[in-house]
This record gives C-alpha cells, structure tokens and sequence, in this order.
C-alpha cells in the first residue's frame, strides 16, 4: 500500500512587480510505500526541498496535493517528522530535552518520555551528552540529536533535507552509516533529499532524480543493493554503474541550469 | 610601544589593569587641576572636598534618604513600564496584526522625549510620586515594547519551523520557542532601559521635587557646592554599575545556554 503519494504537485512563487512569477516546481508525481526509503537527487535550486517543505507541510503547493495514508497534508504535523539542513535544535534545551521536545508536545509522562530518549540517545550514540547544550555539540552531533528527535516522535514518515549537508566528508560517510542502521533496524518511510549522487545511493531503495528549475521528477532509478550495506560497497561495481547513469542524468540537469542561470 | 592587532584579545589581568589605570590617570588629571589652583573651587572641587561633602550629605543631611527614594522612583517606574511592554512588545512580535496596530504609535511615541512630558505631567499629578514614576514609565515603555517586538520577531524561522514539525501548535511555539529563544535578548533589553531610565529620574527630580539624588544636585548648585554635586553624580554612576553586573549576574545564571 502506498504510504504517501504526492500527486501533481507543483509550487510557483508569485512575482513581484518587477519581477516574474517564479515556477520552482512543476507538476510532479511520486508514490512512496510503506517502509521505502527514496532518495531526492537534484542539482542546486531544482526545488526538491520545496517539494520536502511541501510534504511536511511548512510550504503550501499551487495545484496538486499530498495525501499520506489517505490523508491529505495541509499542515505541519507530528506525523511527518523532518530533519533540515541548518542546524535546528532548540539552543535553550540539552539533547535530552530537545530530544523530548514532541513528546512534551503530546503530554507524555515524564518517566515514559526520559525512556524514549534514552533509546535514541542510544541508538544515535550520544550517551555521556544527554546534558549537553547545543553550543557544545560538533555539528555531526546536532544533526545526530536532530535525527533523534525526529524519531523520537514516531512519524509516519521521516523527512531529511540535506542534513548532512553541511558537515565534513569523514562526518558525512559515518552519519550516512547511522542513517542506514536505523532504517535497517527499523524500517521507516523516509524521504532524503541531496544533491550528492554517492549519498543518494548509498542510503536508498530508490533514486528519484529532478530536473533543473522549474523541477520536477525525470526519472526513477531502484538501488538493487542487499542489506545490511556496508560502506566498502560504495567502491562495489553495481554500485559504481549506478553512480555512472546517475551522474550522467544529473550532469545535463546542472548544465541545463549553468546555461540558464548565464 | 608594541602595535597592536585588531581583535586580538588580552589577558585578564592587563584588561583589569588598563581598566583601573584609566580611572587612576583620571583622578589624577581631576588632582592636578584643582590641588593646582588652576581651576577655581566654584567651579570643581577637588577630590578630598569632594570625599568630606559627601560624609557630610550622609552625616548630616540624610543623603540616604534621597538615595533610597531615587532608587524606588526608578525601580518602580521601571517595573510598571516593564511589566506592560515586555507582554505586549512579545505579543508585536509574535502575531502580526497586533504589530500592524501598535507599531506606527510606538514609534512614533518613542522619540517623545519623557523630559519634555514632565510640565504637562506636574499638571496632571502634580509633584508627588505619581509624577516621577510616570516620567520614568514615558521613558522606558515605548523602547522596551519595540525592542521586545524585534528580538521575539527575529526569532529563527527554521526553529519556529521545527517546532511545527514535532507536533508543536500556534501556542506551543509562542510558549516555547518564541519566549525561550527571546528571554535573554529580552533581559538585556531591560538592562539597557535602566540605565536610561536612571537619566529620567534625575532630569524628574532637577524640577519639581523636594527629595532623591536629582533634588540635592539642584540645591547644592544653589549653593555652589561642587563637591556634593560631583559626589552626587559619581553616587549614581555607582548605583548604575551595581544594578548593570545584578543584572549581567542574574543574565549568566538564568540563561546558560546562551553564553557557552
């Protein structure tokens, strides 16, 4: 059964008086199955995090609509837990109390919510940090925490945009491994959106590619990799033939949009 | 001497020591030009003049009093004027029809200058208390509301934005992303307000008053008596520098997480 469909959706920013209406997305489709993980590949500026902030509902789209286990979306919601690029913890609170942050939200019982985070301070290996500011924290450890809080509320569905994007490449491999892990164990929905062809890979069943402004989905690829993934398989042949077509889609989208934007 | 490097921090100890130098190398100027005879005494005292007035304003005259008095007017005004503004400038800054409404009088409001108001305010409540803590209410408010309406209005979107996707509704991000996040620029914001509202009540109590710090500055002009005036003022650039490190201590412990 399918977890989420979004179906023709499309996002166009009004113009203002001197300027044209700006189309960041156009009509696009995609169905997403319970327990899938998809990844988002698109170059700079495709609107595939317009298409994320849609689904999360923090973005309304101008036709079309999203519909999760039938529902349609039309506001932020505790269902769709997301995870952004820039570095989004509360700074007042430790880990354990962001981590806690949703459950608050739901009047869960203290003692019950301390067990939830416990379990994902643990699963994201923060133990020893739960009393930690954010202040203190490498950025590799905020998006840890992030992902943790996310999870800690038990969406329907996990969305990522770009969290790793900001973090050093040794950093970005180790948290595309605990990414993995979890959805291993745990089987999540989860939607990532990248622009890095080896992550988009490397953590999903399948590839969704974007095209340049004004986006949408031009293609699907499945990554027919066994679980658990390693991460010597990035250097695996099957691996690297998928990287090559990928890379090959996405480098006449970046052209498309260096011509554009000259 | 070495240049120095722009930026470049110092230790502790050389920031203390240029600290205390200056204030030295002050009263030192202040030394040379009165102990001299440079400066005539009507127009300055020296320091030891200075010193012996002010034992005599608390010997004698019961200078405490006016200290104590000035000190509730600021206190009091400032609390009332605070505990107004801080509600309503975070009511601007989190919903924006209400800003809509209130900001174009605020700002307007804001450039009044609360010395100008003190006729008008002696006609209204007469010389009493009233008056003194209105003054300092005119002067403190209208900064406070539009400070408090900035700081919560910049609060991070992608937080605000977080908060929504954990579950969080319109309250909820007010009561706890919007107030949390703001609390401590709001503190500050108060800090430096009164300071300001400590130049308020020294301009209330210079007309119409019969006590507090403002009050002897004017009598001890009528008497040319330098060394209390100068007494006074240094009083109050004391009681300044007390309530600005209360504040500064009472910032570092409530707000942790902001400093580390």
């Amino acid at each position: 059964m399918s977890k989420l469909v979004i179906s023709a959706v499309s996002r166009t920013f009004p113009g203002g008086r001197r300027h044209a209406p700006t189309v960041a997305l156009e009509p696009t489709t995609l169905t997403v199955a319970d327990s899938d993980f998809i990844s988002i590949l698109g170059p700079s500026g495709c609107g595939k995090s317009t298409l994320l902030r849609i689904v999360a509902g923090l973005d309304a789209p101008t036709s079309g609509r999203v519909l999760l286990d039938g529902a349609p979306v039309s506001a932020p919601g505790a269902d769709r837990g997301m995870v952004f690029q820039s570095y989004t913890l509360f700074p007042w609170l430790t880990v354990r109390e962001n981590i806690c942050f949703g459950l608050r939200e739901k009047n869960i019982p203290q003692a019950r919510q301390d067990e939830i985070a416990a379990r994902y301070i643990e699963r994201v290996g923060l133990r020893g940090f739960e009393n930690h500011y954010p202040k203190m924290l490498s950025g590799g450890m905020q998006q840890r925490t992030a992902i943790a809080r996310a999870l800690a509320n038990e969406p329907k569905i996990l969305l990522l945009d770009e969290p790793f994007g900001a973090l050093d490449n040794q950093t970005r491999g180790l948290m595309q491994e605990l990414l993995l892990g979890i959805w291993e164990a745990e089987n999540k929905t989860v939607l990532f959106v990248t622009h890095d062809i080896e992550e988009a890979i490397f953590v999903a069943g399948r590839v969704a590619v974007m095209t340049a402004r004004p986006g949408r989905i031009k293609c699907e690829m499945t990554v027919d990799l066994p679980h658990p993934r390693h991460y010597t398989i990035k250097t695996a042949p099957a691996f690297s033939a998928l990287k090559a077509r990928l890379t090959e889609e996405i480098r006449v989208e970046a052209l498309r949009a260096s011509m554009a934007a000259g | 001497m070495r240049a120095m490097t722009p930026l470049k921090p110092i230790s502790g100890a050389r920031k203390a020591f240029y600290g205390v130098a200056f204030f030295v190398l002050f009263v030192a100027a202040w030394d040379v030009a009165t102990f001299s005879g440079f400066v005539s005494p009507i127009f300055l005292a020296d320091p030891l003049t200075m010193l012996r007035e002010g034992y005599a304003l608390f010997a004698k005259y019961g200078f405490a009093k006016d200290v104590a008095l000035t000190i509730w007017r600021v206190l009091g005004g400032f609390v009332l004027a605070a505990a107004v503004a801080v509600p309503l400038g975070i009511a601007m800054g989190a919903y924006k029809p209400i800003e809509a409404f209130f900001e174009p009088f605020v700002s307007f409001a804001r450039y009044l200058p609360a010395s100008a108001f003190i006729p008008l305010l002696i006609l209204w409540a007469g010389i009493g208390e009233l008056q003194k803590l209105l003054v300092i209410f005119i002067g403190s408010f209208f900064q406070i509301v539009l400070m408090v309406a900035v700081t919560v209005g910049g609060t991070r979107r992608d937080l605000v934005e977080a908060a929504y996707t954990l579950g969080a509704d319109a309250r909820g991000v007010v009561r706890r992303v919007l107030l949390p996040n703001s609390a401590p620029a709001i503190a500050e914001t108060l800090r430096l307000v009164l300071g300001w509202a400590w130049t308020y009540v020294i301009v209330a109590e210079l007309i119409g008053a019969s006590s507090g710090i403002g009050h002897m500055i004017t009598d001890s002009q009528a008497l040319l008596n330098t060394g209390q005036i100068i007494f006074g003022i240094i009083v109050i650039g004391m009681i300044g520098l007390v309530s600005d490190f209360a504040f500064k201590w009472a910032n570092q412990r409530l707000f942790p997480w902001s400093l580390v």
